[in-house]
């Protein structure tokens, strides 16, 4: 068999199996470019709100569950803590509450994973423990292969040689200027 | 065809055996049973012997990292005594929803000894993305660590929510 069917045979069937890993990097990608203009992971509420001070003693447990409930999202309480400045510190599932039990003003801070990108953005990172890191490693090399040979498929006109060098030189380009610019 | 798709499905399965569980609590079950659990205010005072040794610490996570959860900070009697630990490779992230809970760590304690390993969040993550809670936990976190005459932190292998 010739060594270029041979690539086309690989291109192929390693092409259309490292699509959906391909999709995970590139939508994960996005939202962790995007990192200093919104969280990638979390949808966040956050909401202030009142009570009266002089009807209820924010600083007990009881107290700080009743007006929890009172807010929406359906929050609920872990455990709280006064700070070093008398605010009080009430961790929540998925979020914080943070009142000032004598104004009887506070802010609720209420965290939502956002649906599918959470765990992509958690393969982005390789943050799931010590066996993806070599699975999405694989991955990376089964892409690379994907597109080197992706590089010798066609031959003529436009092959590689007389047509795809220039779009591939003008691939690393965009990197390169900017890497010359900015690092 | 049809093989191919279960082939992959059996191979990922079998890569995913020994990998770690979904949520890391039951990680490491046996030498967090055996070590001696120290709080957060008596690791501390025994930083200095117990630097670059395995620790096993309990407290309240006080803040975790907003970008990917990459550390964590453990607070003790109150929110001037805290430690950084960092997830590193084996425990891979802390996620926001661990907030106020109590964990028990297992870990190296390691000092500050070079800017590479101290925590510097305003590098790290950007001035932008600060919020109300983070600007909080940072000012407090610095304030811990200006008041401390030695910084230490834990390089984490394994955590459990209790």
């Amino acid at each position: 068999m010739k060594i270029r069917k041979l690539l086309r045979i690989f291109h192929r069937d390693l092409g259309y199996f490292i699509v959906g890993m391909t999709i995970v990097y590139v939508v994960s990608g996005i939202f962790l470019n995007h990192r200093h203009d919104f969280n990638p992971d979390y949808s966040i509420y956050s909401e202030e709100f009142s009570f009266d001070p002089n009807a209820k003693d924010a600083t007990n447990k009881a107290t700080l569950i009743a007006i929890i409930n009172d807010l929406p999202h359906d929050l609920k309480y872990k455990k709280h803590y006064i700070d070093s400045e008398g605010m009080v510190k009430v961790f929540i599932e998925s979020g914080e509450v943070v009142i000032n039990p004598d104004s009887g003003k506070g802010v609720f801070r209420y965290l939502e994973r956002r649906p599918v990108i959470f765990g992509m953005n958690k393969l982005h990172r390789a943050a799931i423990g010590t066996v993806w890191k070599w699975v999405s490693d694989i991955m990376a090399f089964i892409l690379l292969f994907v597109a080197v040979t992706g590089l010798f498929l066609l031959k003529g006109k436009r092959g590689f040689i007389r047509w795809g060098l220039w779009w591939m030189i003008a691939g690393f380009v965009v990197p390169l200027v900017f890497i010359l610019i900015f690092v | 065809m049809k093989n191919l798709v279960l082939l992959s499905i059996v191979a990922a399965f079998l890569f995913s055996c020994g990998q770690a569980p979904k949520n890391q609590e039951a990680k490491n079950e046996e030498p967090l049973k055996e070590a001696v659990v120290l709080s957060i205010d008596d690791l501390l005072a025994q930083a200095s012997d117990l630097a670059d040794k395995e620790v096993v610490v309990k407290g309240t996570v006080m803040h975790v990292c907003k970008e990917g959860g990459a550390r964590c900070f453990l607070m003790g009697s109150g929110e001037e005594i805290t430690i950084r630990v960092e997830a590193g490779e084996k425990i891979g992230a802390f996620t926001q929803e661990q907030m106020g809970s109590e964990v028990q760590i297992v870990g190296i304690l390691k000092e500050v000894k070079s800017e590479a390993e101290a925590h510097n969040p305003g590098a790290e993550h950007g001035e932008a993305t600060e919020d109300a809670e983070t600007q909080d936990a940072h000012k407090i976190l610095a304030e811990n660590q200006a008041a401390a005459e030695r910084e230490f932190f834990i390089e984490g292998i394994a955590v459990k929510e209790l």
